[in-house]
């Protein structure tokens, strides 16, 4: 539910920065990234009619158990690209959204690999369209940074906002609803070691100790892309 | 997609659901793109004198703000698309755009234009920029049936009905790329009138406002085609029929003309 | 009920059916492309089992001969359609 609302809002957020894009070899990226990302919202839609939901139950089932947080998340990236405001879309977008999406796709493929390997490819799938996002964000970003420095402050208060929005989500995820269902799903077997993500045995840690793992390594991540395009990680705590 | 190999034994829901996908969208684009580096499978350039290039660059830089056009329209329309189905659409239907627009700057490049932005900004017809800016006015307001009707009724049919035309008589080169856009512009057409023909049938009291918005894109839409057979050197006898595409199209979503 | 004498010639009489060759056409998936064909223009003549489509000028092919009332979809522009039959004509129509 939370990917498919994740990648929802991926969908809107790169169609909008199409017409933003100030050349046209970005407007030709951000198109290849728009059909990714309806692509994701396709194949998690189709994973969830797999699991049971009705086709017209979609949309009051996702109301119903989206994270709110991951509401407030969203909400704060589409002010930008409403506003048409390119680079903090991007950043938004193809940094803190993707980072996250990077991260938490990582997580639920090494949960996924063994017990479930239909979802683990689905997932690899996903994250290696990720990591052109991804790449994206970070060479286009860097420059047009560097070319309007002015741009930062405001910048850094959305990366800051969508932060605090993301760990808020990341911590309800997992205090309320218990790990991910699809993280949990690799019990070890008798002779097989369980799966793991960063050194974590996902089958016996604890929520709070998948959580901090999650969080810890998107934000290690947020901090080095941020300062590669010239940015300085804002804490939201 | 379904099980079966027969299209016309499908029910409609299955039918819409199999053609709104992305595998059919990959597996359709593969038959006309695979092996084509920019539209084009390594074809041998023809003699063109400098008119007929200059001609043909003035005709490129149209077509590149009509795809730019689209492609800002199409993207902009996700965010407020009325259903999932449509939402993934268009997400095909950008990426379609996406491509248009490189593959015509690749062709200005071939043609020896080192800075198609400047000669687009130079040669751009001014109905052309016209219509494009009352399509972004649309979709910046969020309408969807006006927005659907100016891009994917109005200025598709346009483009189909020119690209079509132009594959014809034009170098081997220009022909092939213009005959993969056309492949393309087939499913976005096709989207456009089904999507509002459904929509009129439920809300008719819609048919007043578009009707005032095709007149007023009308005009627009005639100088625009004039201009661009103009610059490709069509006498006016020789000129296709715009009636046969875009005036059908809207007749068959009941509007007269 | 339906009377079989009251129904035209062309519906008493039982279908052709048609193997379909693969045309060329290739801007649908393959398993789907020989339902379909290009149009070569107002010269072109349609077989009892072909259908233009309105909206994209695709000629629609079938495996048996089509008649009034059929329905058939056009993948290319994804359009729905049923056929017509006007002026001794078998017209393809949209249906939205």
């Amino acid at each position: 539910m939370q990917l498919i609302a994740g990648e929802r809002c991926a969908l809107a957020a790169s169609s909008g920065l199409v017409n933003a894009a100030p050349d046209q070899a970005s407007k030709t990226f951000l198109a290849t990234q728009t059909l990714d990302e309806g692509r994701h919202v396709e194949i998690f839609t189709q994973r969830l009619y797999d699991l049971g939901v009705k086709p017209n139950d979609l949309e009051t089932t996702i109301k119903t158990y989206i994270n709110p947080h991951l509401g407030k998340f969203a909400e704060v990236l589409l002010e930008k690209i409403d506003k048409k405001d390119f680079v903090a879309g991007v950043v938004g977008q193809n940094i803190v959204l993707e980072g996250m999406a990077f991260s938490v796709f990582e997580m639920l493929h090494a949960g996924a690999e063994a017990s479930n390997p239909k979802f683990a490819h689905t997932l690899s799938g996903t994250i290696a369209d990720e990591r052109r996002h991804v790449g994206f964000g970070e060479n286009r970003i860097g420059e047009l940074i560097r070319r309007y420095p002015e741009k930062k402050p405001e910048v850094q208060r959305m990366q800051r906002e969508m932060t605090k929005h993301m760990l808020a989500t990341f911590h309800e995820a997992f205090a309320r609803n218990g790990s991910p269902a699809e993280a949990r799903t690799g019990a070890p077997q008798k002779d097989r070691a369980g799966p793991t993500y960063q050194g974590l045995n996902l089958a016996e840690a604890s929520n709070e100790e998948m959580e901090g793992a999650l969080s810890a390594t998107v934000l290690k991540e947020f901090k080095t892309r941020l300062g590669r395009i010239g940015l300085e990680y804002q804490s939201p705590v | 997609m379904p099980e079966t190999d027969d299209p016309h034994e499908l029910g409609e829901a299955e039918f819409r659901n199999t053609v709104h996908s992305f595998e059919f969208w990959f597996e359709a684009v593969q038959g006309y793109l695979h092996g084509r580096p920019y539209g084009s499978p390594g074809l041998r350039e023809s003699e063109l004198t400098e008119r007929q290039r200059q001609g043909l660059i003035t005709t490129l830089c149209n077509y590149c703000v009509g795809e730019t056009a689209a492609l800002d329209a199409s993207s902009g329309m996700i965010g407020f698309a009325p259903d999932r189905g449509a939402k993934i659409f268009l997400a095909t239907q950008v990426v379609d755009e996406g491509r248009h627009l490189e593959v015509l700057l690749h062709r200005m490049k071939q043609l020896g234009v080192a800075d198609p932005d400047a000669e687009i900004e130079q040669r751009a017809n001014r109905s052309l920029l016209k219509f494009k800016e009352r399509l972004l006015e649309f979709v910046d307001a969020r309408d969807w049936e006006a927005s659907v009707f100016a891009q994917n009724v109005i200025l598709e049919c346009l483009e189909y009905t020119v690209f079509r035309h132009h594959a014809g008589t034009a170098d081997p080169v220009t022909a092939e790329m213009l005959r993969g856009i056309v492949s393309d512009e087939r499913r976005h057409m096709g989207f456009g009138e089904n999507d509002l023909g459904r929509r009129l049938l439920m809300a008719p009291h819609t048919h007043d406002r578009l009707n005032q918005i095709k007149r007023e894109l009308d005009s627009l839409v005639i100088n625009t085609f004039a201009e661009t057979l103009g610059e490709l050197g069509v006498e006016r006898d020789d000129r296709p029929d715009l009636a046969g595409d875009y005036l059908a199209a809207v007749a068959r979503l009941g509007f007269r003309s | 009920m339906t009377d079989p004498l009251e129904l035209p010639a062309s519906a008493r009489r039982p279908r052709q059916t048609f193997e379909l060759e693969e045309t060329g056409f290739n801007e649908v998936p393959k398993r789907f492309r020989r339902f379909y064909r290009r149009w070569r223009g107002a010269g072109d003549k349609l077989g009892p089992n072909e259908a233009l489509c309105p909206v994209c000028k695709v000629v629609i092919r079938s495996t048996k001969e089509l008649r009034a009332g059929d329905r058939v979809y056009c993948m290319p522009c994804m359009s729905r359609l049923e056929l017509v039959e006007e002026e001794g004509m078998l017209i393809a129509k949209v249906i939205y």
